[in-house]
């Protein structure tokens, strides 16, 4: 009992810090919305029922943004954990020089987001950014990148890749290191290629590194912000929205908190229904 | 075990450099077919690098590895058929006991009956039937270690090549798996090569020792051969414990005596002075100083001393050194 209530006491400032930056703010978004809270208000909260939840369920736009969100979360976590594994195991290799190239792999990552979107959007600049004017040197002409959904989506998939690839495969590098080199070479001994090697062995045993780069990434991309507000502004036409965006605009741009707090509180459940459930999942799968 | 020309496992002038440093020189060495050699040897005497050759994890910078005439050079670490007990059992972490000896299998394509007959045979032989659902980790040293042998066994290697394959276990299990080791590795058709620093182990295992040095063979023998004929000094001080004295009789001389050879002799020509005993229960060791230097003899544990013991030895057991270069003099030494 005194055992308990000592680490209770141990715990105490730890808990205090939690409930302050994570357990207040949920409740509040949670009372706000279920006000208005808004112009219309003269932004004081407003008892209106369910009304905002109900609207939720209406709002096409916002369920376009998760769908958004979702694409562009799947579409990049994947591509990242592909590509960092693929940098990992080359960078894992016995290379010359492989402590100056793991340095400037991480490079990128050490780019603060609102800088490395500002210039990705400039590279990409109609007419005078340096990929239109490569583009025309070969005798082409101008292509309005961030004009067409398309393209925007496929840039702003890009730059995300292209800054936490790095991130990725600096996990799954320092999991690779766990990896005792003798395993490897007992596997080879038994007449395994690399192949066999990378299936049988490697990647078995870079599973929990795995999940933990997927996690991080996926929690990190489903709520993906400065990028987009950055890169594309959402655009053209929303095509790039996402839900921490579509909830900052309700907020800030729309002045209607009620509605921003009922937006940011769903997000927050839809991440919580994926992650939670995936990881269940995962240990049910593991536990068999 | 002799067996005809070509028969078994020849390394010629087998060389392995990494950055300048030569960490094997030129080794020739021979292991007939059944035998088990060991290689023994401080740290860094190029034991394990021989090993690695061997198995083709590293390639050798000059020399050849052949195999019943074959040369194994050209060949990768999965085609020469080797199979290898590494000092750490590298087992696979993710796996089942019985997972780490099918995955070889598994990997060389051997069909599922096929595969469960001979993981069957394994299990019973080496008694693991009972553990093969557990995991590396739920293991203890032993069993890991029976679980590597396991596995080397299923490789049903041409060469079998094991380093320091007892050397994480405690002292009194290394005893008591030596016979056991013996009766499942040698004896067999294949060359068995066994690494250790440990002589009673090397002793107690090896049809021959070849004893390594620097990345030089020193000299390679039966235990007894190595034992009473050393080639050199260093040979000399490897083998037998408490370790030979040496006693600077002469300048150009260096004559060395086995603690077991010295003995309490009244007329003895070498006066003593007791430092101090140690009472091993089958024996003692005297520790004890002279003029020609420090000295430890073995005696009956009973034994009572005189003040001043004087001690005697068998011309016949006399083995006499040059002092620089430790190499061997052969003929008598000075009378007394």
């Amino acid at each position: 009992m005194k055992a308990r209530a000592a680490s209770l006491l141990l715990m105490a400032p730890a808990l205090l810090l939690l409930a302050a930056v994570f357990v207040y703010p949920l409740l509040r978004y949670g009372w706000l919305s279920f006000q208005a809270s808004s112009v219309l208000t003269g932004l004081e909260p407003v008892p209106n029922g369910g009304a905002n939840w109900g609207r939720l369920l209406d709002d096409a736009r916002f369920w376009t943004d998760a769908f958004q969100t979702l694409r562009f979360a799947v579409c990049s976590v994947a591509l990242e954990l592909a590509g960092g594994l693929g940098l990992a195991l080359l960078l894992h290799r016995p290379l010359r020089g492989r402590g100056t190239l793991r340095a400037l792999t991480l490079l990128p990552w050490a780019l603060p987001t609102t800088v490395m979107a500002l210039g990705w959007r400039w590279i990409l600049n109609d007419p005078h950014g340096p990929l239109n004017a490569a583009i025309r040197s070969l005798g082409g002409s101008s292509y309005g990148f961030l004009s067409t959904p398309a393209t925007t989506w496929f840039f702003v998939v890009l730059a995300d890749v292209w800054k936490t690839l790095p991130f990725v495969a600096l996990l799954l590098l320092a999991g690779l290191q766990t990896i005792p080199e003798d395993l490897e070479e007992a596997l080879r001994l038994e007449g395994a290629g690399r192949l066999q090697i990378l299936r049988r062995l490697t990647l078995p045993l870079l599973v929990p590194y795995l999940t933990l780069a997927l996690l991080f990434r996926l929690a990190q991309a489903l709520g993906v912000f400065d990028l987009i507000q950055v890169l594309s502004g959402g655009g053209p036409a929303g095509s790039t929205e996402s839900l921490a965006l579509y909830a900052y605009l309700n907020a800030m741009r729309f002045l209607d908190f009620g509605y921003a707090a009922t937006v940011m509180l769903a997000t927050f459940l839809l991440l919580l229904v994926l992650l939670g459930g995936g990881w269940l999942l995962w240990r049910r799968e593991r536990a068999a | 075990m002799n067996t005809a020309i070509g028969a078994g496992l020849e390394l010629r002038q087998l060389c392995r450099e990494v950055g300048g440093r030569r960490l094997l020189d030129r080794l020739d060495l021979a292991v007939a077919p059944g035998e088990c050699l060991a290689l023994l040897g401080p740290s860094g005497c190029g034991k394990s690098t021989t090993l690695r050759l061997v198995a083709g994890l590293d390639p050798a910078s000059a020399g050849q590895v052949l195999l019943d005439g074959q040369d194994l050079g050209a060949l990768s670490p999965g085609e020469r058929q080797v199979a290898m007990v590494f000092q750490s059992y590298a087992l696979y972490p993710h796996l089942s006991v019985e997972g780490n000896l099918e995955l070889g299998l598994k990997v060389r394509g051997v069909a599922g009956a096929e595969r469960q007959r001979r993981l069957g045979a394994v299990l019973e032989m080496l008694q693991l039937e009972e553990l093969r659902q557990r995991r590396p980790a739920q293991l203890s040293g032993g069993q890991r270690q029976r679980v590597a042998l396991a596995r080397a066994l299923l490789r049903q290697p041409r060469i079998m090549l094991l380093d320091e394959p007892m050397s994480n276990l405690d002292a009194q299990l290394r005893e008591e798996l030596r016979p056991e080791l013996r009766r499942l590795l040698c004896g067999r058709e294949q060359p068995v090569i066994y690494v250790t620093h440990d002589q009673q182990e090397a002793v107690g295992m090896a049809d021959r020792i070849a004893l390594l040095d620097a990345g030089r063979l020193q000299q390679v023998g039966s235990p007894r051969e190595l034992y009473a004929d050393p080639a050199n000094r260093f040979v000399a001080c490897f083998l037998g414990r408490p370790a030979i004295n040496l006693l600077a009789i002469a300048p150009g001389r260096q004559l060395g005596l086995r603690p077991e050879h010295l003995h309490l002799a009244e007329d003895g020509p070498l006066a003593a002075r007791l430092l101090r005993r140690e009472w091993w229960g089958h024996q003692q060791l005297l520790w004890l100083d002279s003029r020609w230097g420090p000295l430890r003899v073995l005696c009956d544990p009973e034994v009572t001393l005189p003040t001043e013991p004087r001690l005697g030895w068998q011309r016949q057991h006399e083995l006499w050194f040059d002092p620089l270069s430790g190499a061997r003099l052969h003929g008598q030494g000075p009378v007394w």
